[in-house]
């Protein structure tokens, strides 16, 4: 089975962008057999009221019985705009979304602000995971109107330390992997995965040796990023680097077990 | 509402979902309209030459990686990059580089098509040094930062590849900051990198010579490249670069055509053959991208692969 834990819908408003609703994200899976993709609607890492992005994806979904069980919804919230503790209630309970991506780079809030931890106690408290884009596009190529900063992955740790029992998705590693052994210790003993979108895991028979196996989740980026290069970088893995069971974990097993499927 | 409601509430709603409806890939039932789809088998259908790669450190370890990706032949070079502003970059320095291309070439003489460097301020060098490389058996030319390709310290190295019907190979740029928009921005690079709108003037002025503009994908805004590209059928781009948005290749191909595409890495190999696997060309479009196109322009001067 082929879980993409790193899809999206919607509008990217600087640049064109196929594949981008669910009727063409499901075409796309069907042509590179990928059975379930968790998405979230990009239109909410713009819209200031991010919960009127969290309805269009409902809206979306519920649209097509074909939607029902190939896709995943995660809600976007903002934990700095007003009414943010209804807007998770009503993902959760009324969308049945399964998990939160959080943007603070866009949304203009520190990682570690008192609010954002409180979101992710909160989420964990829903029995949902929380995820983090590295960064959502390439920042050389960047519109003028759009954000210059990107993550590596120790930007991340702070948030993991202050909520170590919440589960985590660290999205489109594009950036170094650099950790101390205290922050890999960290990343390694919390209930975190890495997916294989982004340039960094292009070594990713290195990171398993570093990482464990259960670190791991097949991830595309789509419709940012092309579609099979996540793919590419688990099937191409010698089976010196990745027996078979090892590459099922990455296909699907982690995120199974991280979503609670 | 209050953090234990709010618990409770969440709770008794999920499962509420869990028995209602099925979870999403929990079903027996085959997805409905899902293929299988053989990934390696697709990479490995296709002949691949990689037209923009760096020699490593570790040649073996670079080769195994091409490997696995199906990619027989690469093409090297090594330019004196100057990253940190006090690297030499006269004549000695340039041949230094270039050696380490041969030695490369020297061990693996199957894999590697080696292209030489130059600095053009020093003309009577780099003549030199074009004649030594060539006798050497390298197949072309790959220029760096020291000068535009526009500039006429350029025009006797156009001329000489031309005749000797070798790809003008340039480093190239183009983003905020750079070419024909935002100049407000300062993002450091080197002033003499050569933009799209530099190799189109160069392309004009020498329409007999073929110029190859790099990795498209390399952090330039491919889409402003392509457009200013476009009316020039004598400059071809490599796919080469860490960036591997959706629509770069489809966009390369409705704009440039599908005869001016090299496949290129520029080292980064699992997105390199990425972005082409997942374009919306056709098998007949990849197979020119991955090797034909390359192999064509690189037959011109007695380099191509049989």
């Amino acid at each position: 089975m082929l879980l993409d834990i790193n899809a999206s819908v919607g509008h990217w408003p600087f640049q064109h962008y196929n594949y981008n609703t669910c009727l063409s994200l499901l075409d796309r899976m069907n042509k590179y057999g990928v059975d379930i993709s968790v998405i979230s609607n990009l239109n909410g890492v713009f819209y200031k009221n991010t919960q009127s992005a969290n309805e269009e994806l409902f809206s979306e979904i519920s649209s097509d019985t074909r939607f029902k069980d190939r896709f995943i919804a995660f809600g976007i919230i903002n934990p700095i705009y007003a009414g943010w503790r209804d807007d998770l209630s009503v993902c959760s309970s009324k969308f049945g979304f399964r998990g939160v991506r959080l943007y603070p780079l866009y949304h203009d809030y520190e990682l570690i602000d008192p609010l954002c931890i409180e979101l992710v106690r909160a989420a964990r408290d829903a029995g949902m995971v929380v995820a983090f884009t590295l960064r959502i596009v390439d920042s050389r190529p960047r519109s003028w109107m759009d954000i210059q900063k990107e993550w590596a992955l120790k930007d991340i740790i702070p948030i993991i330390r202050a909520v170590p029992d919440a589960k985590f998705m660290i999205l489109n590693v594009a950036n170094s992997t650099e950790l101390t052994d205290d922050e890999a210790a960290l990343i390694m003993n919390s209930d975190v995965l890495l997916d294989t979108s982004g340039r960094a895991i292009s070594n990713l028979g290195e990171l398993l040796k570093k990482f464990g196996n259960n670190k791991f989740a097949f991830g595309t980026h789509s419709p940012v990023l092309d579609y099979v290069s996540g793919r590419l970088r688990i099937e191409s893995l010698r089976a010196s680097e990745a027996d078979e069971a090892t590459r099922e974990l990455i296909r699907s097993g982690n995120a199974r077990r991280v979503l609670g499927i | 509402m209050n953090r234990r409601k709010f618990i409770a509430g969440t709770s008794l709603s999920t499962a509420g979902v869990i028995l209602t409806n099925n979870l999403p890939g929990c079903s027996s039932v085959e997805q409905k309209g899902k293929v299988s789809y053989d990934i390696m088998k697709d990479v490995m259908k296709y002949r691949k030459i990689d037209a923009h790669c760096h020699p490593q450190d570790d040649l073996v370890k670079q080769l195994e990686i091409a490997d696995r990706l199906g990619i027989s032949k690469m093409q090297i070079s090594n330019p004196v990059t100057n990253f940190s502003g006090t690297e030499s970059e006269g004549p000695d320095q340039v041949r230094m580089h270039n050696d380490v291309v041969l030695n490369a070439m020297k061990k693996f003489p199957d894999r590697f098509i080696g292209f030489f460097t130059l600095n053009p301020n020093y003309r009577k060098e780099s003549v030199e040094e074009i004649n030594r490389c060539v006798d050497l058996g390298m197949a072309g030319y790959k220029g760096y930062t020291q000068v535009k390709v526009n500039d006429p310290l350029y025009y006797p190295i156009i001329e000489k590849l031309t005749d000797l019907k070798m790809l003008v190979f340039m480093h190239t740029f183009c983003q905020l900051g750079m070419a024909g928009y935002r100049m407000k921005y300062d993002i450091g690079r080197f002033p003499n990198t050569t933009l799209p709108e530099d190799m189109v003037e160069a392309a004009r002025r020498y329409p007999e010579a073929m110029f190859h503009f790099a990795h498209i994908a390399g952090g330039g805004d491919w889409e402003y490249e392509c457009k200013m590209l476009k009316e020039c059928p004598n400059i071809y781009v490599d796919t080469g670069g860490s960036n591997n948005e959706e629509n770069i290749i489809d966009f390369a191909i409705k704009h440039l055509g599908e005869d001016r595409i090299f496949f290129g890495t520029d080292d980064c190999y699992h997105h390199g053959v990425g972005k082409i696997l997942a374009s919306d060309a056709t098998d007949a479009q990849k197979q020119k991208i991955f090797f034909d196109n390359y192999n064509n322009v690189l037959k011109k001067g007695g380099h191509n692969v049989a």
